[in-house]
């Protein structure tokens, strides 16, 4: 633990005692990723990152943070004398101190467990996982354009040391694959695109071969160019988890971070209010198993426990680093999360969820006279006052019931708020699904999330 | 240590390991390297929350075996020992991949230096500036109403150096600085909250003017109070610059990546010399344009900018091409690798950009041609319309299908903006968007990889809420 003992003895130096706090992260982090375009290894990366980012507190006001990929003794004292110009640079200008509850001392040492280590595997096995998933989504017909399959593998050794006590060691592997197609007849194309990934190693393919996978993907794609285009306007919809893990994370997640909610945001000062329909329990929790956001500790050495934000429509808590929960006058939740040693963290969101109800999907659709059942996830975005848009990959009409004709993707919008207001029903098993945001920096994330039923504008370019 | 000392230490080691790989059985190999330092000041809900700085430094290889198959490995290590270790990782990588069709690398060639790329200035700045310019951008934005709240923003000063070593000849580096500053803000009023607006200046020197930034901001929040949700209809729609710079521009690089043209994924694929867009539509990719916030000597992977029109007069006269694309369709490199690639691609984004990753296209400063009249022009010639200042959602790539919400519009009837809109949605197909452009402002907006005017379309499709 080389990195452990040039951070401890930069603790040690005298500038530690000029700030409130200092909080010391260490980093070491290995990539592999193999892409794979049409068959043809395109890129196959090996990527060696290690640095490390120093952050303080100073005058009870303020936070400076410096990070350097340097790691000899020196580079680090400089970077911890950076972070303290820096944060003397604002302290005058503000008005109220901040002064945190003493955080107990954390020394400890934790490692995600890996079934199939990525070191058993050669450069080959590895350039075979991305192929073999091209080679399924091109057997799916002469219609598929275009396909590319992406191997990333993440492995990262984190340390954290603050002036409080605390020493923290995180050993944290994850994999993730990446399928995109496109299927071309004529001037018309249809994309699908799917998207696996855990904390854990290659036994990630265990219940999804890669082969598989880039099948039913490339299908999806191949099947849209033979259907019509989605309707616009507002419907009842019923979502599958794929969809509902982008929902969730965006509609209800983002205006659940305190930093985003303190500005104003839809969830304002709405504790112990009824907020969304009675049905809909929504937690985060770091220590879901396999989770793509699972971490036991934050960048700031406070446990990524389970926290209760919604229970049935009422409102409980926001997600919270240390900041935002003293001024809230809280408890910090475990939600400073940093992307790598380089940048500062931020409040994130972990495995976000929602917690499974009663309805089977078929229950789901038989209560629906006209609507649509949406699938598969394009993305999307959210803004301070809740307001919301992403995409689906594909619906189906539903008609008095039951699955009707099946439909193209498109964008749908509306205002979280008073769509969780029209959830009336929250399907029973809910699946783990890998997510991502760029809130300021990356993040990966995990989600929880059944199928739910609600009403949202459809903004399809169909009759 | 200092950036002289690093970068010094960096392009011995980068030039070493690429004459340690010559020796081996390489066909190609190249070295890209930057050193980079970066200061920002963020702001959160009215106030600094943190001062950061980030000091950067790294090298990836690319190296190509025989029958083109190609490998990558990257540090931020900055030890000889690492680098080299690197190199051959790269190396070892490219035996055991698979050939890649019409690989190429650059030649040596004579980059002509772009001007005004670097300032002295903003290599120098220090953070105090930083708080300043953030100081002052938050009161401009919340002194123009108190319900106007500076939610999110940042200061950035960012100096560095980039430079390039292959075995066919290429050595070259370049040093720039760059200056940004860009403020969120939203309003609030009777416990209800508006939408966000944002502003942003791009600078290669340190003339930013927070007070400018803070003020269009805090004017646009306050523009957008009281909405009003609309009625579906077909109607006129003017996109304004942010709004064409987002969506619009996926659309567009999409459709004139050189990649996507050898792959046929492209709607343009087989469209070179078609009209496929208004005569008023003109677009090129300036790399050379001096000041140019994204200009540069020579693109990401060693070769000559240049300025490439893609589209004349409603006519495609060019695609986007890298060494690689140029090399599978026999025609010319445009010089538009790129290492730099914003916007929100999961694997991009986990691996990282400049020396973490092997070059992609992308444009470099994509410019649409101003039109001649302002926009208010163009607006009070619309019978009734939507002014989208910006939306939100993806566009589909291949399709062109863009289906977004619109989080910063105005309704528009008989020339004249009546209110802002609540909820709603604008779909349609970009492609034929751009062949129903009825006028093009005079005024353009520079973000990081475009400079573009507003757009005004016919017959987009409007969803009420």
């Amino acid at each position: 633990m080389v990195m452990f003992e040039s951070l401890e003895k930069c603790l040690q130096t005298k500038n530690v005692s000029k700030a409130d706090l200092v909080q010391l992260r260490g980093q070491e982090r290995v990539m592999t990723t193999c892409t794979v375009k049409n068959g043809v290894v395109e890129d196959f990366s090996n990527i060696y990152l290690s640095g490390v980012g120093a952050r303080v507190f100073v005058d009870g006001k303020s936070w400076g943070f410096s990070s350097t990929n340097m790691l000899d003794f020196e580079s680090i004292e400089q970077a911890l004398e950076n972070a303290l110009k820096l944060a003397k640079a604002s302290s005058e200008l503000k008005r109220q101190k901040t002064m945190f509850e003493p955080a107990g001392e954390v020394i400890v040492d934790v490692s995600v467990s890996v079934k199939k280590p990525l070191r058993n595997f050669s450069v080959e096995d590895i350039a075979d996982i991305p192929l073999d998933t091209c080679k399924g989504a091109e057997e799916a017909g002469s219609q598929v354009a275009d396909v590319k399959a992406t191997y990333i593998s993440i492995e990262d050794n984190k340390y954290f040391l603050s002036s409080e006590g605390s020493r923290i060691h995180q050993g944290i592997t994850r994999v993730l694959l990446f399928v995109d197609v496109l299927a071309k007849s004529n001037s018309l194309f249809c994309y699908a695109s799917e998207n696996l990934g855990h904390t854990g190693g290659l036994e990630l393919f265990d219940k999804t071969s890669p082969y598989s996978l880039g099948k039913e993907v490339a299908g999806r794609a191949v099947k849209l160019l033979n259907v019509k285009a989605p309707p616009s306007g507002r419907f009842p919809v019923v979502v599958h988890p794929t969809l509902c893990a982008t929902l969730l994370h965006e509609a209800i997640g983002h205006p659940l971070e305190a930093d985003l909610a303190m500005a104003g945001g839809g969830f304002g000062n709405h504790v112990g209010e009824l907020v969304s329909s009675e049905l809909v329990t929504v937690y985060d929790d770091g220590h879901v198993q396999g989770g793509l956001g699972y971490f036991a500790y934050d960048d700031e050495g406070v446990e990524c426990k389970r926290t209760d934000l919604i229970k049935n429509g009422v409102l409980k808590s926001f997600m919270h680093d240390r900041t935002s929960a003293t001024v809230t006058g809280v408890s910090p939740t475990g939600n400073a999360l940093a992307w790598d040693y380089s940048v500062e963290p931020l409040i994130r969101q972990t495995n976000i969820g929602i917690e499974a109800g009663d309805y089977s999907l078929e229950e789901m659709i038989e209560d629906v006279k006209e609507g649509l059942f949406l699938e598969g996830t394009c993305g999307g975005q959210s803004d301070a006052n809740a307001d919301f848009t992403f995409g689906f990959q594909s619906a189906r009409w539903i008609k008095n019931g039951r699955l009707d004709e099946e439909l193209r993707g498109a964008n749908v919008a509306g205002n979280a708020i008073e769509v969780f207001k029209t959830i009336d029903a929250v399907g029973r098993e809910a699946v783990l699904r890998p997510g991502a945001c760029g809130k300021y920096q990356f993040a990966i994330q995990g989600r929880v999330v059944p199928a739910i039923r609600c009403k949202m504008i459809v903004g399809g370019i169909g009759g | 240590m200092s950036l002289e000392t690093n970068w010094n230490r960096l392009t011995d080691s980068a030039h070493k390991a690429i004459r340690a790989l010559e020796k081996k059985k390489v066909m190609n190999a190249e070295a890209f390297f930057t050193n980079t330092r970066t200061t920002e000041v963020v702001i959160r809900n009215s106030e600094i929350i943190t001062q950061n700085r980030v000091d950067d430094s790294g090298v990836g290889f690319r190296v190509v075996a025989p029958r083109d198959k190609v490998g990558f490995a990257c540090t931020n290590s900055l030890s000889e020992k690492a680098i080299l270790k690197v190199a051959e990782k790269a190396f070892a990588i490219a035996q055991v991949s698979s050939e890649v069709p019409n690989f190429a690398l650059p030649e040596t060639g004579q980059p002509l230096k772009v001007e005004g790329l670097f300032d002295p200035q903003v290599a120098e700045i220090g953070v105090e500036e930083g708080v300043d310019a953030a100081r002052r951008m938050i009161h401009a934005a919340e002194d123009c109403d108190k319900r106007v709240i500076a939610k999110d923003g940042r200061v950035i000063f960012e100096s560095g150096m980039r430079g390039i070593v292959n075995t066919l000849g290429v050595d070259v580096e370049e040093q720039e600085t760059k200056a940004m500053i860009y403020l969120g803000a939203s309003g609030v009023q009777n416990g209800e909250v508006t939408g966000s607006c944002y502003d942003a200046l791009l600078s290669r020197a340190a003339d930013l003017e927070p007070e400018s930034v803070g003020k269009n901001v805090g004017k646009m929040v306050v523009e957008l109070f009281k909405p009003q949700p609309v009625r579906s209809f077909q109607g006129t729609v003017i996109f304004g610059p942010e709004a064409v710079s987002y969506q619009l521009f996926n659309v567009l690089i999409d459709a004139l990546k050189g990649e996507n043209i050898v792959a046929g994924s492209s709607a343009w694929a087989e469209k070179l010399g078609g009209i496929e867009a208004s005569e008023n539509f003109t677009v090129e990719d300036n790399a050379v344009l001096e000041k140019g916030f994204s200009s540069r000597s020579f693109d990401d992977e060693g070769y000559d900018s240049q300025n490439t029109i893609l589209i004349k007069k409603g006519k495609v006269e060019g695609f986007l091409h890298n060494a690689t694309s140029a090399n599978a369709l026999k025609t010319r490199n445009t010089g538009n690798a790129s290492r730099f690639i914003g916007g929100f691609n999961m694997v991009s984004a986990i691996i990282g950009n400049g020396y973490r990753t092997k070059p992609q296209i992308h444009p470099s400063n994509l410019i649409i041609q101003p039109g001649s009249k302002t926009k208010e022009e163009l607006v009070s010639e619309t019978v009734k319309g939507v002014l989208v200042e910006s939306m939100a959602g993806f566009a589909q790539p291949g399709s062109g299908m863009i289906s977004a919400q619109l989080s910063h519009a105005f309704f528009i009837e008989n020339g004249e903006i009546q209110h802002p809109i609540k909820g709603g949605m604008v779909s349609g197909i970009a492609f034929d968007w751009f062949k129903r452009i009825s006028g093009i402002s005079k005024e353009t907006r520079k973000f990081v990889n475009a400079v573009v005017p507003s757009l005004r379309v016919e017959e987009v499709k409007v969803i009420g809420a």
